[in-house]
């Protein structure tokens, strides 16, 4: 598996490339917006959004990292859930995109913005229908928070096979890297150990998305793990890695005419 | 309290009976516990309801997220624990997945205030009313005895808003009267002309000590603290000039401060004192009637409160 590849040849890719224009088009315009996350958890969404394995009026997602809203605001936008334009009024006064995911927003199920809540509220989803799965992307930096211990805890109590934990693994939080926060060494060893299936998949990887993606919806009785690997600020060279990119306010002019032509080459 | 044969009955088991008889009816009800259920009667529920009784040990922020997505499935979910557990370790998982999310969960805190004498400071919750009246969407109740609790029950099991619950420990007199309970509404518990009484829970029920009755009280009920009966209270005030607010809380946060504000707003004249625990931890004691002389919240301290509303007029 190389990491970090990003096939142009998948189907998935132009829309890699455009939601991405998207994305700091819409941050860039409000003046305000978490763009590393974005850009590193677009592609899962562009995946869990266009997958077939899944149908979200019946089965849920929930962004418990309220933060990278921007990306899901873009791909709900893709998706046909409230019109394009809609994304230029992230986070000003009287919208429906809020600066933190919320219920506002058409398509949207939980309203977040404090860290480590969602994968308890999709327990509690996933046991109220027990039908459908129920789909949680969070953030690496979030399990710093000992409620996601509690929740990693409880759903393996309950059996809960239709639960699917998927971890957004940029390595970087506001401060600086996870490493240097707070070390989370191998998530996936702790998850395995906590009684979860769990696979450890390349996140700009369309193929790779797809395919761990049906193997954990698969997987009947215990509850399904995906430590996605990714970069924060994927696609934008100088915001690639660089924690400094956690969130922005307006980028310069020549910064953000170098980022729009980057990803025009995506 | 009031009386040597007043009778004593047990809120908590009130709402382990209630909850179970609730359960009967609606398929749909569930309880979240962090491991107290024994301590809220709740042994029956689990045995009899074993898919509904969702135990996630001791972790109130999970408890009180996985019940919030419990109900956005569309169950009547009960979290139950201590008050000094949820809504104290867990309020902004109640703020967030519970109230932002608008899920009608009911919130049930026992042991809370000085009641809980022997546990000592760290369980005798005095900042729950002040936690949860502050929250948006979040309504409040604190039934005055086992008899009360029961009419309420079943009206807040049934609504749509989320609410928290809040229950004593101990043993406490039965007196409310009343045949239903209506959110929003207070109730009389005895009614006279010159001072208005306000509070909630047992500790209100000292005020019906025969001792009282040359006092003239006209004593509220204000189980339903959020939302509060404001023309209630003000037609009371209104007529007496004189308020005496006591509540096994702080007063910073309380009640207290809910009149206080009420009647400033109002434009009303009015002599006010406001019994609740003043800015300090509780204790540990032997039975909470040590533990309300200390803190002023005895019938001594009572007695002078009222003494004083009536030492001058109120509109002078």
């Amino acid at each position: 598996m190389a990491l970090f590849s990003a096939p142009k040849t998948h189907p998935l890719h132009s829309k890699a490339r455009s939601l991405r224009l998207d994305i700091l088009e819409m941050i860039n315009h409000a003046g305000f917006g978490h763009i590393g996350s974005a850009f590193s958890s677009v592609d899962i969404l562009i995946s869990l959004y266009n997958s077939k394995l899944f149908n979200f009026k019946k089965d849920r997602f929930v962004l418990s990292a309220g933060h990278l809203c921007a990306s899901l605001y873009a791909v709900l936008a893709d998706t046909g859930y409230f019109d394009k334009e809609e994304l230029f009024t992230f986070a000003q006064f009287n919208s429906r995109l809020q600066g933190h995911a919320t219920i506002d927003t058409p398509g949207i199920n939980y309203s977040a913005g404090s860290l480590g809540q969602g994968l308890s509220y999709s327990i509690g989803l996933a046991l109220g229908d027990p039908k459908h799965h129920v789909v949680c992307l969070s953030s690496d930096g979030e399990h710093n928070e000992g409620q996601v211990w509690e929740a990693i805890m409880a759903a393996n109590k309950f059996h809960l096979g239709n639960l699917i934990s998927i971890v957004d693994y940029n390595g970087c939080q506001i401060g600086g890297t996870t490493q240097e926060i707070m070390p989370l060494d191998e998530l996936a060893g702790k998850y395995l150990r906590f009684g979860w299936t769990v696979t450890t998949v390349d996140g700009h990887n369309f193929y790779e998305l797809a395919r761990v993606l049906k193997k954990s919806k698969d997987s009947s009785i215990y509850p399904a793990c995906i430590i996605v690997k990714t970069v924060l600020g994927k696609g934008v060279s100088f915001m690639e890695n660089n924690c400094q990119y956690h969130d922005i306010k307006k980028l310069a002019p020549d910064l953000f005419i170098t980022a729009k032509n980057e990803l025009q080459r995506y | 309290m009031s009386s040597k044969d007043t009778k004593l009955a047990s809120m908590r088991r009130a709402f382990g009976e209630a909850l179970f008889a609730l359960a009967l009816k609606n398929p749909n009800l569930y309880v979240v516990d962090a491991d107290l259920y024994p301590s809220l009667y709740l042994t029956d529920f689990k045995a009899r309801f074993r898919s509904r009784f969702i135990q996630v040990g001791v972790a109130e922020n999970n408890a009180a997220a996985i019940a919030a997505g419990l109900s956005a499935t569309g169950k009547t979910v009960f979290l139950t624990s201590f008050a000094c557990f949820s809504p104290a370790i867990n309020w902004a998982t109640i703020r967030q997945s519970i109230c932002y999310n608008h899920h009608p969960v009911k919130i049930v805190g026992s042991h809370a205030g000085l009641m809980s004498a022997d546990l000592g400071a760290s369980h005798q919750m005095l900042e729950d009313v002040a936690l949860m009246r502050t929250l948006p969407n979040m309504e409040v109740f604190a039934p005055i005895d086992a008899s009360e609790l029961k009419m309420m029950l079943p009206v807040i099991a049934y609504s749509q808003t989320p609410a928290y619950l809040r229950l004593v420990r101990p043993d406490t007199p039965l007196v409310n009267s009343a045949r239903s309970f209506t959110i929003g509404k207070s109730r009389f518990l005895k009614r006279g002309d010159k001072i208005t009484v306000l509070g909630y829970g047992p500790i209100l029920t000292q005020l019906l000590l025969p001792d009282f009755d040359k006092f003239s009280l006209d004593i509220i009920n204000c189980s339903s603290i959020k939302p509060l009966d404001d023309k209630t209270i003000l037609t009371s005030i209104k007529k007496t000039g004189r308020c005496l607010v006591i509540e096994d809380h702080q007063q910073n946060g309380g009640l207290g401060e809910a009149v206080a504000k009420l009647i400033l707003t109002s434009g009303q004249k009015c002599k006010f004192i406001h019994l609740g625990v003043n800015n300090a931890f509780g204790q540990s004691a032997h039975n909470y009637f040590d533990l309300y002389h200390h803190y002023a919240l005895s019938p001594l301290a009572i007695r002078e409160s009222l003494k004083k509303l009536l030492s001058t007029h109120a509109h002078s």
